[in-house]
């Protein structure tokens, strides 16, 4: 159960404190916290299996916390659920659409299913079919869409609300460059108009070049926190060094190996 | 020769890997056993005595009825995974093994050698033994019989494999695998029908059906008959008629098996590509019910209709009442005053418990739970599609029982479907939340079975008892709908069905309004549970 009382300053959009998810005896979230002020563009950082999709699960309400608190935008996430679902969008790194419905009409149904009025709905899906290219293809069932197709679908059913925050895993994807480019543009753009952005990606130099802020998790604890200058100076990493560097070093990742005996 | 042998033991250890990893399909197996063994053992002795009796009695019908026989047997293997619906399992997609440098015959052998130690498969054995034994007037002739009815044999999993790779390659298109699918499971329905029709008196039409085909000997020409042609003259002692369907039929294997190489190479290179799934791609399709419980209906509407296996659902269930109602009318159980129709009635609107209200979800529950909708507006919207996708089968259960019975019952009739539907779907709400059905696993397919699970046994018992429950609650209302009809008062159904409909729509809401906040505190559980991060 989630223990109430969780308190965030008025300007932290996420508030997180010992967070914990155990799935039988193993912890895929170990107990992790931290904040993410209004309008910051978070980068959440990990390698596989590190328990970033379980976090954003956890933060979005899909899965329930072994342990510890949240708060959205001042709500608690224990009590407030449906509350906290209003003012979130979710892009989760599996996308489970309904396939048998045709990208408009899929657009439709989430608009609708946040209580905007038909017409409001409809205006708005027509300006992100064509925002994101999707457009042409607004009739096709979404089964025979591409994954790249599906991952704009889902974008835009997790922006057609006008969300505070947005939980973003893994959002490119499988995307495109020049769908890509669109996308992180727009990114920046919510992010420029007080939208929270809670983003994870493998694609470190995309991270690099949109966070303002990142947490790197391995193994379900957070290993550091801050921005890539302070998380710089915190590890005495030189100040030209990549996020994949620091990455490579905070998470403890030997990327040494000897040639395959075999080969050549 | 090395890669055949692992070929074949790649695939055995991929079958008995799905028994191991899945209980319920291993309990199955356990389950399927005996019944397996007395079916083939049933199967062997009619083989036996069948053929004895004709070659004794007939011995010029033989021939002709075997090949047509084995025919329409043969067929039916080789479309089973058609009826099945498209069960394609990871063991059968020989293209997944096409980017190993494995020359394609090879692959063709191994997965028919692999064939012959299928459960079922295997079972067929005996029935083979028998039915050589049955053609062979000698015991000399046995070895050779057995030979024609063994080269059969394999001639149909030929076969088999040849139709499950056209399949394959069909369902390559979105668009022809789904119309594959609702036809194969609207031809399983068919099928499924027969028992029915023979009670109904069809039994003696079937038997001057194969008379018929049987008369001109077409299925001479039929290569699912030559081996058992080749058995039949090899059991007479016929040497050279049994040469001579043995060639054939072995020819036929190595077409079949050269067929099969062939599409394997066409997949494997595109050549068979069979255009786009698209279609309608530019034109405008807007959700048009009102509201976000509109919305949720109206996903729900449009989702069961594209779907070919729901939709293969819902044609079912418009003939399954016709279906009962003739079942019905052959054991003269329909009595003059019409009572039947109100009990056919009832059973129509239980049958909406176990309706699973998360059921077309599947993964998108995740989806569907993410979007700010009160619970109970949630539940009703689930529960009136789920009830909307029932009405045109109790629509054509109406009309017909207005034929039969008379139609001054029909909105009796109704209000009691409606009534124990409402209070079915609303306790099925509560089996929904606490017992989820955990759904397949991203990229495994939801009618090919091993990544679906089950509810267990104990929710199986709780179910049983939740059913009498709903029984117990739908019977004031469908009693108060029965009433005019026992007091003989049909004028009280002006007062009556109109009660019957408030309470029953009353204890609807209440059922939903309980369920509704258990969802509220058991969200994350039920996600966990559907998705399988349990």
């Amino acid at each position: 159960m989630y223990a109430s009382g969780v308190n965030g300053s008025g300007a932290d959009a996420i508030v997180v404190r010992g967070l914990t998810k155990r799935f039988r005896d193993q912890a895929a979230v170990d107990g992790i916290s931290f904040r993410v002020a209004r309008g910051r563009f978070f980068g959440f950082l990990g390698p596989n299996g590190a328990g970033k999709s379980t976090t954003i699960k956890m933060l979005t309400g899909l899965l329930r916390p072994t342990a510890g608190e949240a708060c959205i935008e001042g709500l608690d996430l224990a009590r407030d659920l449906l509350a906290i679902k209003r003012i979130i969008g979710v892009l989760p790194e599996e996308l489970a659409l309904y396939e048998r419905l045709t990208g408009e009409e899929y657009l439709h149904f989430a608009g609708r299913m946040h209580g905007l009025s038909k017409d409001e709905t409809r205006r708005r899906t027509d300006e992100l079919l064509d925002f994101l290219s999707l457009a042409e293809d607004r009739g096709k069932l979404i089964v025979d869409y591409s994954q790249g197709m599906k991952k704009k679908t889902a974008l835009a059913a997790a922006l057609i609300h006008n969300p505070k925050v947005l939980f973003l895993d893994e959002p490119l994807n499988g995307i495109d460059p020049v769908s890509g480019r669109v996308v992180t543009n727009l990114l920046r753009r919510l992010a420029a108009k007080g939208v929270t952005l809670f983003f994870t990606s493998h694609v470190l130099d995309v991270v690099e070049r949109l966070c303002d802020e990142v947490a790197i998790i391995d193994r379900g604890r957070l290993v550091a926190q801050g921005s890539l200058a302070e998380i710089r100076e915190g590890r005495s990493v030189s100040g030209d060094a990549s996020l994949e560097d620091v990455f490579l070093k905070l998470v403890a990742a030997d990327v040494s190996r000897e040639d395959l005996s075999w080969i050549g | 020769m090395d890669r055949l042998i692992a070929l074949v033991l790649v695939r055995f250890k991929l079958e008995l890997r799905g028994f191991s990893r899945a209980r319920e399909r291993t309990l199955g197996l356990v389950l399927a056993i005996p019944g397996v063994a007395i079916l083939s053992g049933a199967l062997s002795l009619v083989a036996f005595f069948g053929t004895r009796t004709l070659q004794a009695r007939n011995p010029e019908l033989l021939l002709p009825v075997l090949s047509v026989l084995v025919t329409g047997l043969g067929l039916l293997w080789a479309l089973s995974p058609v009826l099945t619906g498209l069960a394609f399992t990871e063991t059968h997609d020989l293209t997944r093994l096409l980017h190993f440098p494995i020359p394609l015959g090879t692959l063709v052998a191994s997965s028919l050698i692999a064939n012959l130690a299928q459960p079922l498969v295997a079972a067929q054995m005996p029935v083979l033994l028998a039915l050589a034994l049955g053609l062979s007037t000698r015991l000399a002739a046995f070895p050779f019989a057995l030979a024609g009815v063994v080269l059969a044999f394999v001639f149909i999993l030929a076969a088999s494999q040849l139709a499950g790779l056209a399949l394959h390659a069909v369902s390559r298109n979105r668009r022809y695998h789904d119309l594959a699918l609702f036809l194969g499971l609207a031809l399983s329905f068919a099928l499924s029908l027969v028992p029915v029709l023979l009670m109904a008196g069809a039994g003696r039409g079937l038997g001057r059906a194969v008379r018929l085909l049987a008369a001109g000997d077409l299925f001479a020409l039929s290569p699912f008959a030559w081996g058992v042609r080749a058995a039949v003259h090899a059991g007479r002692g016929e040497a050279a008629p049994f040469l001579g369907f043995s060639a054939l039929c072995a020819g036929a294997i190595v077409a079949a098996l050269g067929l099969c190489v062939a599409m394997i190479h066409r997949i494997y290179r595109g050549e068979l590509k069979l255009g786009g799934a698209g279609g309608g791609a530019a034109t405008r399709a807007r959700m048009v019910l009102p509201g976000r419980l509109g919305a949720l209906v109206e996903k729900d509407l449009r989702a069961i209709w594209r779907e070919p296996v729901m939709r293969a659902a819902f044609v079912m269930g418009l003939a399954s009442p016709l279906l009962f109602l003739l079942f019905l009318s052959q054991t003269r159980a329909m009595s003059a005053s019409g009572t039947w129709l109100l009990g056919l009635a009832s059973f129509v609107g239980i049958a909406g418990f176990g309706a699973n209200a998360f059921g077309m979800e599947r993964r998108g529950l995740a989806t569907l739970l993410g979007f700010p909708l009160p619970r109970f507006w949630l539940l009703v919207g689930k529960n009136l599609a789920s009830i909307a996708f029932r009405l045109p089968s109790l629509l054509t259960l109406l009309v017909a029982g207005a034929f039969l019975a008379s139609p001054a019952l029909v909105p009796a009739a109704a209000t009691i479907a409606i009534s124990t539907l409402l209070i079915a779907s609303g306790a099925d709400n509560y089996m929904s939340i606490l017992f989820p059905l955990t759904v397949p696993a991203p990229g495994q397919s939801a009618y090919g079975g091993g990544g679906a699970g089950g509810r267990g046994l104990g929710s199986a018992f709780l179910a049983a008892f939740a059913l009498a429950g709903v029984m117990l609650a739908s019977a004031p209302f469908a009693f108060l709908a029965w009433l005019p009809l026992l007091l003989e008062s049909p004028r009280l159904w002006l007062v009556s069905l109109p009660l019957a409909l408030a309470g029953a729509t009353a204890a609807y809401l209440m059922l939903v309004s309980g369920a509704a906040r258990l969802l509220s505190r058991r969200e994350p559980e039920l996600l966990e549970r559907v998705l399988g991060e349990a």
